[in-house]
């Protein structure tokens, strides 16, 4: 059986400051409906290399190595040109992926309450990201509740603030708004913080399933060893001074 | 009050600034009276009905919670979020009054005194607060954090309180980081600032709630390795966490909560849960009837 296509690569990553390396040789694949887990402590540059895989770099001087190709969109190095360019380089990166990013490849942050705006209801949230897809719904009302029913969210969901939703349920929609636009990459940073061992389980394995459900190539940063044993396909490991201690677990 | 430091002696630490790991955390349990005394308490909340008009009903956080602690004794309470865990833990410290039941600290009633005859007493009864950054002054550094605590906390002039200070915050790896303020230090160093902060008090009884949360592993051991190791051997421990592993590895026995009851006690190191709802948050990842589940 041939494998799942990439749909993301990352070689190679190596981004500095001034004082120091911040991560050094990171390089990862993402491949439809697998799991790729980085790992590392707190510190050790995870979120760093996942930011850049969606094209966003903020630190001066940057980017020094590395390439980023999503081969679901064409075989463009997206960091040619800003290997050593500096930060205007790095803001016209930022610039030409805007594009990508909440469609091609999204991103759930590690607290759901920071993934929902707190003025909009869930369903006019769950609108703004469908909106995102290659092709748009021809009832975005039914495209909401459908997507809503795949996290096992009720349709009068759609009618709620986020204040309105327990944990349980805002972590849910947070999931429901990530993959809503039908991504073909889905970053979630630290989905497990905070919640309790029961829910950790509940919410990685939701994310697995809708992520597979749909093809999507999931990007898990972790430092609980428990849930990236059983769940990854991968396993990129940083150490404490960006460099990757082993690949491909 | 004079406040002098009979603290245990400390293990040393690595010269990479990591703490040697004791063989067996779990501290000795002292003859003598309970520290605390819970019996009974329960604790209700009124919530609004649906219309302004519609009546207000009341729901039970705690329900009927017995329990006590003795000198030197670490117990859990275990949990998931919402089943009362933290509602315990603050009718403990007295910042909410039980609905009923007797909370008894020392031997004396503490749940029926005005906060004028509760405050000087307070000082004893220390709180480990979840998310230390924002339990922290970030005008102030980690000496004049710990010397704030001595001098209105704990009624001592400056010129005492500032060697003291500064002994607990070596005592705790922080010698060279006195002068630091909190958004120069990293997650560990502002949670030992909040544990110097209580353990210059000397406390009878600490309240730890969630003192892990957010950290990653290594970091969640070295912060209860300085929270357990450091707390005087005639003090009493209460840690309120969700991680079952810090349960099992640092207290001698844990409470599992379900909405708001003590469903089971498990005595640690060796106890197994026999409750399901204690064994799926025990073994997570086992098989399970998530219906018991209430974070859904």
């Amino acid at each position: 059986m041939s494998e799942p296509a990439i749909v993301l690569s990352l070689q190679d990553l190596c981004v500095r400051t001034p004082e120091r390396t911040l991560v050094d040789g990171v390089s990862f694949e993402v491949r439809q409906g697998k799991v790729t887990a980085v790992v590392g402590h707190s510190g050790s540059g995870k979120s760093l290399s996942a930011r850049a895989a969606m094209g966003v770099l903020d630190v001066d001087p940057g980017l020094v190595r590395g390439t980023l190709r999503y081969p679901g969109v064409s075989q463009r190095d997206w960091f040619d040109g800003v290997r050593g360019s500096g930060m205007n380089a790095q803001r016209r990166l930022l610039a030409e992926t805007s594009t990508l990013r909440g469609g091609y490849v999204t991103y759930s942050p590690q607290s759901a309450s920071s993934a929902l705006n707190p003025g909009r209801t869930v369903g006019r949230q769950l609108e703004m990201a469908i909106a995102r897809r290659e092709k748009a719904p021809p009832d975005v009302g039914r495209a909401v509740v459908e997507v809503l029913g795949e996290v096992g969210l009720p349709p009068r969901a759609a009618y709620a603030l986020p204040r309105e939703l327990s944990g349980g349920m805002a972590q849910r929609a947070a999931l429901a708004i990530a993959i809503a636009p039908h991504p073909r990459v889905l970053i979630a940073d630290e989905p497990e913080t905070g919640l309790d061992p029961v829910l950790r389980r509940v919410v990685t394995e939701l994310m697995l399933e809708v992520a597979r459900g749909h093809g999507c190539g999931l990007i898990l940063i972790s430092h609980n060893m428990e849930t990236v044993d059983r769940v990854a396909d991968d396993v990129v490991r940083i150490g404490n001074t960006g460099s990757p201690v082993a690949a491909n677990a | 009050m004079n406040g002098s430091l009979q603290l245990p002696e400390r293990p040393s630490r690595t010269p990479g600034g990591t703490p040697t790991r004791s063989e067996s955390p779990q501290r000795a349990v002292q003859a003598g009276d309970d520290v605390l005394r819970v019996d009974g308490i329960a604790k209700t909340f009124s919530i609004p009905g649906r219309w302004p008009w519609s009546p207000k009903r009341d729901v039970y956080a705690v329900n009927d919670v017995s329990f006590s602690i003795a000198p030197g004794e670490v117990i859990a309470l275990v949990g998931q979020s919402g089943s009362g865990k933290t509602t315990v833990s603050r009718m403990v410290l007295g910042l909410e009054p039980p609905t009923r039941g007797k909370i008894l600290v020392e031997g004396r009633r503490w749940d029926n005194l005005s906060e004028r005859e509760r405050r000087p007493l307070r000082v004893r009864y220390q709180y480990v607060p979840q998310d230390a950054l924002s339990a922290l002054d970030p005008q102030q550094t980690a000496l004049e954090h710990v010397i704030e605590s001595l001098t209105v906390l704990g009624g001592q002039d400056r010129s005492d309180a500032q060697p003291k200070a500064i002994a607990m915050l070596e005592r705790l790896g922080l010698g060279q980081r006195i002068n630091a303020l909190p958004r120069e230090m990293s997650g560990g160093e502002q949670r030992r600032v909040t544990l110097a902060r209580v353990f210059a008090l000397h406390p009878k009884l600490v309240v730890a709630d969630e003192p892990t949360s957010g950290l990653d592993p290594d970091r969640q051991d070295s912060v209860l390795e300085d929270l357990i190791e450091n707390l005087p051997p005639e003090s009493g421990c209460i840690l309120v966490t969700h991680e079952m592993s810090q349960a099992r590895r640092w207290c001698h026995r844990g409470l599992v909560m379900l909405e708001g009851r003590v469903i089971e006690e498990i005595r640690f190191p060796d106890g197994q849960p026999q409750h399901p709802y204690s064994r799926m948050l025990f073994d997570p990842w086992g098989q399970h009837d998530f219906a018991m589940s209430t974070a859904f």
